[in-house]
């Protein structure tokens, strides 16, 4: 998700130990946002993504069981 | 044109050709490709994504989501395995064990067991507390003696005629409720999700008095926690013939693949085959085995099309899981959105 934001250069991730739950994490933009931006939005359009996928899934077991009740009958 | 194909395939295939797979890293990111538009657009991936349920039975569920990356699709199904939380038995009070099963291994056996109960109407046990309180802890109890059946005939050897109860079942659990789990839980049945998990043999004389506690927990702790049996995706495949396959090629052809891939057509009394079905191949790469075929038929799987198949142990049904899964990676985002926001940047 950060990644597909036009302003960031680099984005990347390693694992310090992996014994630790750490991770590190680098953002680095183009020289005109902040870096915690670009990671806030990505934050905010992966919960986006999750409701929309939430909403889609449920619709379609909605739309599903129906479907099937109708067969049944 | 031929170009703008080229990028085309590079973008939404991901190709398997004969001694390797091309194409496989996700690459559409701003910048990547001149001409394209790449920046994320909630828009665009709204219009562009759907979900369609291809069956459920049997606690299987099957299903299709088109159009998302593959990182949040393989995060599902890791947050499936791992941190979807269940109940499961944790601590195992040994009374009496005179059975052969060691006391160590009859525990680990009954840790493993599922237990049908909603983890969501329990909480997460305080770290450090030995008791357990009644929001956070189930209790069973498996009390069971064998004993001698003194009208089995003489000369029988069937055990299940010499012996009463040699064979522990998980349906001789029985839950024992604490402090006011009565009235919490009015008409909850709990009990295991299988009634006929062989636990234990025994002989008489030999009993088995446990009392188990049963946690919540996720699967990253122990496996026992995990909810699914297992959780699964792969990329629908799409074959392309290069070029028309006729008579003698078109049978070679279809035997390379999954019985209902290919089928044959008699056009103008020539035998010509087609692509049928193109998903229900597990591409076994046949094809590239005949010298005349391999350069006819192209082998890709499409990059944003996943079939996941769930399927759950008895605990919760597999829907109701997908979406515990799908709303934990919302409380996730949600945690480091508000540490962003608790912590002062300098």
């Amino acid at each position: 998700m950060v990644m597909k934001n036009p302003d960031v250069e680099f984005c990347g991730y390693c694992i310090t130990h992996p014994s630790e739950s750490k991770i590190n994490f680098r953002i680095q933009t183009r020289g005109s946002l902040p870096a915690v931006e670009p990671f806030r939005k990505g934050l905010n359009d992966l919960m986006g993504v999750c409701q929309h996928v939430l909403s889609t899934f449920e619709k379609s077991m909605k739309e599903y069981r129906a479907q099937r009740e109708e067969e049944m009958q | 044109m031929a170009a703008r194909r080229g990028t085309d395939e590079m973008r939404e295939r991901v190709v398997l050709g004969e001694f390797g797979v091309r194409n496989v890293h996700t690459t559409d990111f701003p910048g990547n490709y001149p001409g394209y538009d790449d920046a994320w657009d909630q828009q665009r991936f709204e219009e562009e994504f759907r979900v369609d349920v291809v069956g459920e039975e049997d606690g299987v569920l099957e299903f299709d989501m088109v159009g998302i990356d593959a990182a949040i699709a393989n995060a599902f199904r890791r947050i499936l395995l791992a941190e979807v939380p269940t109940m499961a038995v944790e601590k195992v009070f040994v009374y009496n064990n005179t059975s052969i099963v060691q006391d160590e291994i009859l525990a680990h056996r009954l840790g493993l067991i599922p237990i049908r109960a909603d983890p969501r109407l329990f909480e997460y046990r305080n770290q450090g507390d030995e008791e357990g309180t009644e929001i956070d802890t189930l209790q069973f109890q498996l009390k069971i003696k064998c004993s001698r059946n003194p009208q089995a005939a003489k000369e029988s050897s069937d055990p299940n005629e010499l012996y009463f109860n040699h064979k522990v079942y998980s349906k001789h659990m029985t839950w024992v409720p604490l402090g006011n789990q009565t009235d919490l839980f009015p008409d909850a049945d709990f009990r295991p999700v299988h009634d006929d998990i062989l636990i234990a043999l025994l002989r008489p004389g030999q009993e088995i008095d446990v009392l188990m506690h049963c946690v919540k927990g996720i699967g990253k702790d122990h496996a026992k926690f995990s909810p699914v049996a297992t959780a699964s995706y792969r990329l629908l495949p799409d074959i392309t013939l290069l070029q028309p396959i006729e008579d003698e090629a078109a049978e070679t052809l279809q035997k390379c693949f999954s019985p209902g891939v290919i089928e044959i057509q008699n056009i103008k009394g020539k035998k010509v085959a087609r692509v049928a079905n193109a998903r229900l191949d597990t591409f076994s790469r046949e094809v590239f085995r005949h010298e005349g075929l391999k350069n006819l038929v192209r082998l890709a799987r499409v990059r944003n099309h996943y079939i996941f198949s769930v399927e759950s142990t008895g605990i919760l049904p597999p829907d109701v899981l997908v979406s515990e899964a799908i709303k934990i990676l919302m409380g996730k985002c949600q945690r480091f959105l508000n540490e962003l926001d608790s912590v002062p940047m300098e």
